[in-house]
Formats: structure tokens, C-alpha cells, sequence
């Protein structure tokens, strides 16, 4: 496991006619690397964060009308998608249809359900959730053109992801502590892709959206596990030679072991 | 505890890698077989992806050949004329099966074309190994000994060209089946992950008519080359070759193996034959529903390359 600190700042204070209305967030990792090694089996990143600028009126922790969003986001890349067609008595892929810029991961993490926090415009412009991310489905053959299946498509595509991790939405997963600290807690798949992720965090304010901040988190594969990776695709002839010795070896090794 | 497959991309419980390994490693040393046809299959049913179950395996079969190889040689018991023209052909066919593979994966198919394999294999040797123990069970109770099979001439071998001699196998044969065998079986090794013995053995002693103490060894030595060209070959064209998932495989089917062949010699082999075909045509059945039974996504994704 490996945990990642974040720290959010209220970037400025200021004193507070209404509520809110000087508030702002600001997002720092402490830790902006995410390494993949042979005991990646999915990574626990725990954000710490604090808001300020705001008053805790009755003091109990939780602050009225504020809530944040946290998303975090996979660098762009692009699926292929097939459905599954019934030739005679068995089920094979079809034509590959292709989901030209999505991005890898989609994680979002709020306060409370995000239909309840922001107005569906607020979500289709700042993407708080995937089904307001702009998928450029690119379909193949007869189906170009096609909007019903595009609309198929989509959602298919984004059933896929969402079963297997790749996209995920985590009520409940930014919870405020005290003085208007708050924690965010995010399970990444271990199938977690390697590359840039961008991390925002959006404060909102009775459903207004009053700050927002962005930082930058890498995920990486390190270790052996890397070294594998790296040579299997980028020297795939020595790599393979290389396991054909390694197993020669082994199996020498157990035999010898063996022979009684 | 989990350990992160860097090829195959997942991440996996090393030990019940390394039990699986130990199960199949046992299986075959009690009953003398590879065993890739069946852990090809079962790594596929833990969800490692077919194109890496398949590589990966021709990678464990090398190693889990050697020792078996080593002993023959000791013995003198490798026909090597025979076993070199068996590789011919069996590199010629890794090469012919690498490139459909490869192809098949371009175009998003390999994935059923490895299954729809592997159920027409399984079951027809499940079929056959059920069959023929049923039958030695059958007549060993009516108390007929079972008939040995004589070995036949076959005449359409002795009008093929370049006859030549096989001093070891004391045959004289032409060096164009052992080479169109050897291709079947290089075929198979790169599109299924299987060393192939178990057609390789029969094929030897029944069409080429080899003695049967140079025919294991001689398969042996087939199957390392071939599935070493095979492992070099994936890892080159295709890029599914998973060695940590090969060493984990291999570190439970050693010490399988060693219980499976000692185990084996005090049992009775009919029974267990006949229980081995049941585990075959059992995981034939699955695979075969796999393909059949409604999915339970009509869709699949894949980050494209």
C-alpha cells in the first residue's frame, strides 16, 4: 500500500462578509509519486487538506453548506471497444470501434453525492462526472454515423471502465475532520495505468463553486517489475532469449535439486 | 499477499500461482504428460490473459523439460538424426504459428481462436484417454490381457522420397514425416502454449515406427528446441512472455512433479488415466461454456497500442 499526503491550503484568508465569498483551495502533494513495483495490487492515496477562510458556526466539525470535490484523472488515452456477437453457437468480438480520447483513470471523490453538491452545468463544464466526460467515439464500417449506437457505445464504454476500477466515484470519500481539516481517501485499481495524473480539488459553497486547484501526481512502475516491463517491450529478443535461459537454468537447477 | 504481473498486467496471489503449478507439475509426473494443455486453461480461468497464459507457458515447458531431457542423454537414449529433423519442421511451424497468432491478435480474435482450440483438443483427447482406459479396465476385469498393438508397416512412407537411415531408431524412413509431424506439433506449441508429447509420442511409435526406448527422449528433445524457439518467438512478435509468471509456475511444478511421479508408480494406472480424462474433458466443458453461455458484458474494452 502506499499512501500519498496531499495537502490542501486555503491559499489566502480574508475576512468574510457572506460566507464564502473570499474562499479559495489550493491542492500540494507531498509525495507526487505513485510507483507500481511486484506488490502493486492497487494504491490507498490519503489527501489531507484543510479549508480555512470559513467559520465552523456551531463547532462540531462539519462545516454547513461546504463541500468539495476531489478529481483525479489518468493521462489521455485512447480504447478500442468491441461487442460481443453470436456466431452459430458461440460468442466472439466484432468489429473494433474506438474511443478516441478518454482519459486512462477517472477517480472522483466528494463530500456527498455530486448530483447534490453541483448544478449539472457546473459538471459538464469542469467533467465531475464521467458521464460529462467528452469521448470522441470514433465507430468503424456501417456503424459510422450511427447516433444510437454511439449512445450505445458510451454507455457500454463507460460501464466497462467503471467495472473494471478504471473509473470510479467515491461518496463519502472527502470527509471533514475539524477546524475545517478534511481528509480524501482514493483506491487506485492495481491496474492503475503509468503516466501523469492531474489532481483537482473544487470547493463549493451551498452549490456554488467558489475555488478550485490542480497539481500533478506521476505514477510510475519501479523495480524489477519495471525492468521486465521495459526490456520485454523494448528489447523483446534479448528479453526472450533472456527467459529462455533463465528457465533453462531453473529447470537444470530443479533437477539437480530433485535427483536422489 | 499479491504479486504484480508485469506482462500479463495483473496483479496475482503467488501462492495460488505456485499451487497450481504444484497441481498440474503433479498431474504430470504421475502420468508422464506435459501438462500444458491443462495449465494454459486454468491460467486463463484466473484471468490471466490467453495470449500471455499461451507464451508464458512455452517458456515453462522449456524448463520444465530439461531435467527429463538431461537424463536421456545420459542414457543415450535421443535419436538425434530423427530429433534434429523433428525440429526443422517443429521451428518451421512455431514460425508459420507465431505469425497467424500474431495476426489473430491484430485483429482482436485471438482470444476465441485459443479457446475454440482448446476445447476441440481437450475434448478429443479427454475423449480418446477415456476411451482407451475404459476399455483396459473393461477387459482386465473380464480377465482378457489386452491385446498389444503390433507395429504396422505403413506403406505410404516407404514411396516417400530421400530415404535415409536412422541408426539409432533402427528404421530406414524418409525425413519428411518426422518433419511434417515436427511442424504439427511447432504449430501447436506457439498458438497453444503445449510441448505437444502427447501427440508426438503416439505419432513416433505408430506411424514412424519407432523403438519405444528412444521415443521419449527424442520428443523431449523436440519439445525443448521448439518451445524454446516458440518462447523467443512470442516474446519478440507479440510481447507475452511473463517470466515471473513462468518462475512461479515452475517453482510449484517441480516439487509437484516429483510427488506426482512417486505417488504415481504405487497407484493403478488405468483408474488414474481415466480420472486424468475426466479432469480434461472437465476443463474442456468449462472453456466450451465460456464461449456458449450468454456473456455477462456484451462489450469488452482494451487500452488500444
Amino acid at each position: 500500500m502506499i499512501s500519498i499526503r496531499l495537502i490542501a491550503i486555503c491559499s489566502f484568508f480574508c475576512a468574510i462578509p457572506s460566507m464564502g465569498a473570499g474562499a479559495d483551495i489550493a491542492v500540494a502533494l507531498t509525495n507526487e509519486i505513485v510507483e507500481v513495483d511486484t506488490s502493486f495490487s492497487g494504491a490507498k492515496l490519503t489527501l489531507f487538506g484543510a479549508v480555512s477562510g470559513i467559520e465552523d458556526e456551531d463547532g462540531d466539525g462539519s462545516l454547513d453548506g461546504v463541500d468539495i470535490i476531489a478529481v483525479v484523472k489518468g493521462p489521455q488515452t485512447s480504447f478500442n471497444i468491441r461487442r460481443l456477437e453470436k456466431h452459430a453457437v458461440i460468442w466472439m468480438p466484432g468489429q473494433s470501434h474506438k474511443v478516441a480520447s478518454a482519459p486512462s483513470l477517472y477517480v472522483t471523490a466528494a463530500t456527498k453525492p455530486i448530483d447534490q453538491i453541483a448544478a449539472i452545468e457546473t459538471q459538464t463544464t469542469h467533467h465531475l462526472q464521467a458521464d460529462f466526460l467528452p469521448l470522441q467515439l470514433q465507430l468503424t464500417d456501417e456503424m459510422e454515423g450511427n447516433l444510437e449506437f454511439q449512445s450505445i457505445l458510451r454507455s457500454a464504454f463507460l460501464r466497462e471502465v467503471q467495472a473494471l476500477g478504471l473509473y470510479q466515484t467515491s461518496v463519502g470519500a472527502v470527509q471533514f475532520q475539524k477546524q475545517g481539516l478534511f481528509t480524501i481517501n482514493i483506491d487506485l485499481p492495481s491496474t492503475t495505468p503509468v503516466g501523469s495524473y492531474s489532481v483537482s480539488v473544487l470547493l463549493f459553497i451551498d452549490g456554488v463553486l467558489v475555488g478550485d486547484d490542480e497539481t500533478m501526481l506521476d505514477v510510475n512502475k519501479v523495480g524489477i517489475e519495471r525492468h521486465i516491463f521495459e526490456s520485454a517491450h523494448n528489447r523483446p529478443v534479448s528479453y526472450g532469449i533472456a527467459c529462455v535461459a533463465l528457465s533453462l537454468l531453473a529447470g537444470w537447477i530443479a533437477g539437480v535439486v530433485f535427483r536422489k | 499477499m499479491q504479486i504484480y504481473l508485469p506482462i500479463a498486467e495483473i496483479a496475482v496471489d503467488p501462492f495460488v500461482i505456485v499451487f497450481l503449478g504444484a497441481g498440474v507439475g503433479f498431474l504430470s509426473g504421475m502420468f508422464g504428460v506435459g501438462g500444458g494443455f491443462l495449465m494454459t486453461p486454468l491460467l486463463i480461468f484466473y484471468g490471466v490473459p490467453p495470449a500471455v497464459a499461451v507464451g508464458t507457458e512455452a517458456s515453462q515447458i522449456v524448463a520444465s523439460s530439461v531435467s527429463g531431457v538431461l537424463a536421456h542423454l545420459r542414457a543415450k537414449t535421443v535419436d538425434f538424426l530423427m530429433g534434429a529433423f523433428l525440429v526443422i519442421g517443429g521451428v518451421l511451424g512455431a514460425i508459420v504459428g507465431i505469425f497467424l497468432f500474431r495476426y489473430l491478435r491484430g485483429i482482436g480474435q485471438i482470444e476465441t481462436f485459443i479457446t475454440v482450440s482448446y476445447v476441440v483438443f481437450l475434448s478429443l483427447i479427454g475423449s480418446l484417454m477415456l476411451f482407451e482406459s475404459v476399455r483396459a479396465l473393461f477387459l482386465a476385469s473380464s480377465g482378457t490381457p489386452p491385446k498389444r498393438r503390433r507395429h504396422r508397416s505403413v506403406e505410404w512412407m516407404s514411396v516417400m522420397p530421400f530415404a535415409m537411415r536412422f541408426r539409432q531408431s533402427q528404421i530406414y524412413i524418409s525425413p519428411i514425416p518426422p518433419m511434417v509431424l515436427g511442424f504439427f506439433v511447432g504449430v501447436l506449441a506457439a498458438i497453444m502454449g503445449v510441448g505437444g508429447g502427447f501427440i508426438l509420442v503416439p505419432a513416433m511409435l505408430y506411424i514412424l515406427n519407432m523403438p519405444t526406448k528412444v521415443v521419449i527422449g527424442t520428443s523431449l528433445f523436440q519439445i525443448i528446441f521448439v518451445t524454446a524457439v516458440a518462447t523467443v518467438l512470442h516474446a519478440a512478435a507479440n510481447q507475452t512472455v511473463d517470466i515471473v509468471l513462468a518462475l512461479l509456475l515452475l517453482s510449484g511444478g517441480v516439487i509437484g512433479a516429483q510427488m506426482g511421479a512417486r505417488i504415481g508408480v504405487k497407484l493403478r494406472g488405468e483408474q488414474l488415466r481415466a480420472l486424468l480424462a475426466l479432469i480434461v474433458l472437465g476443463v474442456g466443458a468449462k472453456l466450451l461454456l465460456d464461449l456458449v453461455a450468454p456473456p455477462q458484458s456484451f462489450f469488452i474494452i482494451e487500452f488500444a497500442s
